[in-house]
């Protein structure tokens, strides 16, 4: 009879689990990335469902294009998230070249080396991959009040627009961030869960330029009865009630917290 | 049609495992674990990439997203009853790619908790863990064994 009890939780915890894979299996645009060769080189490539959105044929910030793809992959898969419209995906004029925007989110740079790999110039190979990731969705571009798809970038765009076109994101995956180094520090934490709040400390890693911007770490921590359990940890950049200012590229090692209120 | 058969796959197993535990209820102690333990770790290393992107919707819709690197790998916790599940680990995109499972160790002293996570790039469960550099935990969904 105990036997039969404790399998119950454990058969309902798989087939949670299973259903966690399924949901997130159907939820938004796939996105992969993949490598490919294309006029004798390796490339990375980045689709939407079986549509080559974004092409990457140089290496930036000590990433090969393989690995930029992934972490563009990486991004637009994040937001992709969200509903979308035309004006939503814009391309930016940066240091350096021209970076292509959903929202607030950085996807990829058009760097100037990455644009002459296509003959192409930065904005141009900017817009060419909006135009590319609006086809993919199935998106009618309205042509923001910005550069957008018919800019100039023509001349060396290759072939059409949709599939496969050669972009080399500048700063390819660690764009904005400088990866060199890695930095360590104690903040505080401030834990949420369904039994209480908590607080202590926790060590976050990082780019040492990243890990000098955290100021704590906030952790949601859900506890379902001798099943599972979820934690969420964000290191922030403010300490707020209101808002999860998080910095990008550090993570949590170890944390050490002790309870203050219990619900 | 290929995510239709992933997710039949997925019930599938789920349904597999689900048999295999309440067979075992019979058994003795142990193979539900170990069938559990080996379910989840394989869910996981067969639909990280789902798993991760449903971990990065979440987030986005709480404006916590993260724009680096990200991969889902197993964890296995210790210290406070057993564990077995997913993580999702950030950090240096080179690293990132190279790390394998997650070894969680957690403590309780008093009301103090302690909690160290060692993500690395071997997933063998004797032996040190080597560290994965510049990389470490953002997320955790786990099950207890």
């Amino acid at each position: 009879m105990l036997r039969r009890v404790k399998v119950v939780p454990l058969a309902l915890a798989v087939a949670l689990f299973a259903a966690l894979a399924a949901a997130a299996a159907f939820s938004a645009a796939s996105v992969s990335y993949r490598s490919a060769e294309r006029d004798g080189h390796r490339v990375g490539e980045v689709l939407i469902g079986d549509q080559v959105v974004i092409v990457l044929r140089t290496s930036a910030g000590g990433y090969v294009p393989l690995e930029r793809a992934e972490v563009v992959a990486s991004r637009l898969r994040a937001a992709l998230g969200e509903e979308l419209g035309a004006r939503d995906i814009e391309v930016m004029p940066v240091a350096g070249g021209s970076a292509l925007y959903i929202g607030d989110r950085l996807i990829v740079t058009a760097n100037q080396a990455e644009a002459d790999a296509q003959g192409a110039t930065p904005e141009a190979l900017a817009s060419l991959w909006r135009s590319n990731i609006l086809g993919a969705l199935g998106i009618a571009d309205v042509s923001p009040e910005a550069p957008a798809s018919g800019q100039e970038a023509t001349p060396s765009q290759e072939p059409a627009p949709s599939q496969g076109q050669t972009a080399k994101p500048a700063a390819a995956a660690g764009d904005s961030i400088d990866w060199t180094g890695t930095a360590q520090k104690w903040v505080p934490i401030f834990s949420l869960e369904t039994e209480g709040a908590y607080i202590g400390a926790a060590q976050v890693a990082g780019p040492p330029a990243q890990v000098a911007k955290v100021k704590g770490v906030a952790e949601l921590r859900l506890n379902f009865q001798n099943i599972g359990r979820i934690f969420v940890y964000v290191p922030v950049s403010a300490i707020s009630l209101t808002k999860l200012d998080r910095v990008q590229g550090v993570s949590v090692w170890a944390t050490g917290d002790i309870g203050l209120v219990r619900f | 049609m290929r995510l239709g058969k992933r997710s039949t796959a997925v019930l599938l197993m789920a349904a597999l495992l689900s048999l295999g535990l309440v067979a075992s209820a019979g058994w003795g102690l142990g193979l539900g674990d170990i069938l559990k333990v080996g379910g989840i770790a394989w869910l996981v290393s067969q639909y990280g990439d789902q798993i991760d992107k449903f971990i990065g919707s979440a987030l986005n819709e709480r404006q916590a997203q993260i724009n680096g690197a990200t991969k889902v790998v197993p964890i296995l916790s210790v210290g406070q009853g057993g564990y077995i599940g997913a993580a999702q680990v950030v950090g240096n995109p080179q690293n990132v790619k190279d790390v394998k499972a997650v070894f969680q160790l957690e403590g309780q002293v008093g009301s103090f908790r302690p909690n160290i996570m060692v993500p690395t790039v071997t997933d063998k469960v004797s032996g040190n863990p080597e560290r994965a550099k510049g990389v470490g935990v953002s997320a955790v969904i786990q099950f207890r064994i």
